[in-house]
């Protein structure tokens, strides 16, 4: 049996796992387009606030492919799949033969359409390179500018203010995270981040970068300029999926996949960030791209590579942020806008650094958002999971000493 | 292979298991000394509330797998082999709380340790006592319940046990659970008090 895995992130890693802990002599070959040593992308922010050092980024050894007996062929990406005769092509003409294919691509950051993009200084944040340039840029620069207050914005945000750089945050909803959280727990997380000298500009479209080598200014659609000395795009990701055939293999924002994460295509498997499949919480299909997901995905999908048919119940949105003294857990549909049925109830808020909020659909748990006391975090995401009924009034679980054995 | 086997239904909620725990992973060693120390040693098993105040002696199943290692952003928690026990690396952690949402029994805590890194938060969860079992002590916590509320025993027996009373229990027969008379009085009490007021 010869296993071709592409893309070597926590996706392909975990599936490259199990194969081999299910199949001592499996084929396994890993075309990977970064050649670092497999490491956790989520620490690169980590990074560039200064907590952690690069070197502290990987999380198997630099040996890794060697001790699992895999073939790597890194430094290129793999640049179509013929699916008639099971082989992938890769960027170099050449062809790698496939029995089981794992699609594990992950996402690139969505990138801008903007003049004087090729300045220097003008970041995007995805991989362990972009976190290394961020920080050789940081000791010139007194002044950034973050584009886009979604998962990555905000993580560039927060670590530059960590660095202590003035920063401004462009966005385009009224406050950060506005997918993650509600307004409430949007408007908390912006309160501390001001209070700790960001500064948030609303509904600012970029339309270029000035400067003579380096970018010292973003230039808005008005015309006005934004002085900077660096800049960091974090306007959310795209699934690595341009290189399938779509005709062939069923494609929407990401791969679709059934629950054994079996493509429309046959011995053809996607996991990860570039996999999109059935949401628990939404209870419809979604691309949920996050390091557990992805993690757990690569695991289950390498059992059904290896022949041992094991179903993946779904995903589910989930984040934890600490976004100075303020902890913030969010999980599951947190603000089912104007859908039907939904019934929310919450405690706290702004004045009491300290807020949670349930949604529920019928008698189920379906999105929880907690600021403060994160701890108990994981007993509500398991609720949504295992799509529990509740047998508590929802009252209950917002209350300050709720654990685990009220359950019972 | 001895696992700590919790059985909730003998808990009194005197919360000795919390000391004993904080003790047993402080620099000092002893109650008293352990008060005094900075950072503080917290306890790694929580007795809380249940549902009708009863107590509810939780701590870290070490699940296998364990939906912590997989969620870990920082390949931090890995499981020892020989002992089934599964551990936070110290150095590694980085404080992202990404096993507290992970852990369905909200057993993980984050704050200063006396063994961690100085002046750093991390995650903190029961470690079976490793220290204490290689010098062929039984976990800190069993030690000192009176309660019969934590046993260390071979997981089959105590599962099997654990799977009679429960069986039991579903079949209504007199004897069970098997609880000592006092707390189960102590336990209705409680349970009579909370449905007065709720009233
Ligand atoms: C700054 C930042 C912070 C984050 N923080 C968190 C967090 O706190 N919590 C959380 O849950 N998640 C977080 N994430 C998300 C998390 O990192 C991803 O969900 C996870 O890394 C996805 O893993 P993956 O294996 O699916 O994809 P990736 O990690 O993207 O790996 C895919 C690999 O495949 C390569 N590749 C792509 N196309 C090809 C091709 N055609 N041929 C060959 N190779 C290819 C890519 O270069 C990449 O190396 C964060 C992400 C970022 C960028
Ligand atoms: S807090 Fe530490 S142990 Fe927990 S997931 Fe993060 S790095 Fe891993």
């Amino acid at each position: 049996m010869k296993h071709v895995i592409i893309g070597n992130g926590i996706a392909g890693v975990s599936a490259a796992e199990v194969i081999r802990e299910l199949d001592a002599t499996a084929a396994i070959t890993m075309i990977g387009d970064e050649t670092f040593p497999p490491y956790s992308r989520p620490m690169i922010s980590y990074v560039l606030e200064g907590s952690q050092s690069h070197a502290k980024l990987p999380i198997r050894s630099a040996d890794f492919y060697n001790e699992l007996g895999i073939e790597p062929i890194l430094g290129q990406r793999a640049a179509g799949i013929e699916v008639e005769s099971c082989q992938v092509v890769l960027a170099n003409g050449a062809t790698v033969p496939y029995d089981r294919l794992l699609i594990a691509t992950g996402a690139d950051p969505r990138p801008i359409k903007a003049d004087g993009l090729g300045l220097k200084n003008i970041f995007y944040m995805r991989t362990q390179a972009h976190a290394a340039a961020q920080v050789a840029a940081l000791d010139n620069a007194r002044k950034a500018v973050v584009l886009g207050g979604g998962l990555v914005g905000f993580k560039a945000a927060y670590g530059l203010l960590k660095r202590g750089l003035a920063v401004t945050m462009l966005i385009t909803s009224g406050y950060p995270l506005a997918m993650q959280v509600d307004l409430v727990a949007g408007q908390m997380i912006l309160a501390e981040m001001v209070r700790h000298g960001l500064t948030v500009e609303v509904g600012v479209t970029v339309q270029g970068f000035a400067g003579s080598k380096r970018v010292e200014a973003v230039v808005t659609d008005t015309g006005r300029l934004l002085d900077c000395d660096l800049v960091i795009i974090g306007k959310g990701v795209l699934p690595c999926r341009d290189f399938i055939p779509k005709d062939r293999v069923e494609v929407d924002l990401g791969v679709v996949v059934d629950e054994y994460l079996q493509t429309s295509a046959a011995n053809i498997y996607a996991a990860g960030d570039v996999a999109e499949l059935h949401d628990l919480a939404r209870d419809c299909r979604w691309v949920n791209a996050l390091w557990p997901e992805a993690a757990n995905q690569g695991r289950v999908a390498g059992y059904n590579m290896a022949g041992i048919r094991l179903a993946y119940p779904g995903s589910l949105s989930r984040n934890v942020m600490r976004v100075f003294d303020l902890d913030v857990l969010t999980v599951g549909n947190t603000d089912p806008r104007d859908e039907d049925g939904f019934v929310t109830v919450s405690t706290g808020g702004q004045a009491n650094r300290f807020y949670r909020r349930l949604v529920i659909k019928e008698d189920r748990l379906v999105g929880a958002v907690l600021i403060g006391d994160i701890e108990q975090g994981g007993v509500l995401r398991a609720l949504i999971e295992n799509r529990t009924p509740l047998r508590l009034p929802a009252e209950r679980l917002l209350r300050p000493g709720f654990n685990f054995g009220q359950l019972l | 292979m001895n696992q700590v086997v919790v059985h909730p239904e003998r808990c009194v909620g005197c919360m000795q298991c919390m000391l004993a725990c904080a003790t047993a992973h402080s620099r000092n060693g002893t109650l008293f000394g352990a008060t005094l120390e900075r950072p503080q040693p917290k306890p790694r098993i929580h007795v809380g509330a249940g549902r009708f105040n009863e107590g509810f002696p939780n701590r870290c199943r070490h699940c296998q797998p364990a939906p912590c290692q997989s969620a870990c952003l920082a390949g931090a928690i890995n499981r020892i082999a020989s002992t089934g026990t599964v551990m936070i690396n110290l150095d590694r952690c980085i404080n992202c709380a990404s096993c507290a949402m992970a852990c369905p029994y909200g057993v993980i805590r984050f704050h200063e340790d006396p063994f961690g890194p100085p002046n750093r938060p991390i995650a903190v969860k029961c470690d079976n006592c490793s220290n204490r079992v290689v010098k062929g002590l039984i976990p800190a916590c069993v030690e000192v319940c009176k309660a019969g509320a934590l046993t260390w025993e071979a997981v089959d027996d105590a599962m099997r046990r654990k799977n009679r009373e429960v069986a039991r229990a579903m079949t209504g027969e007199a004897d069970c659970p098997n609880v000592p008379a006092g707390v189960a009085l102590l336990k209705f009490i409680k349970r009579a008090e909370l449905e007065l007021n709720e009233r």
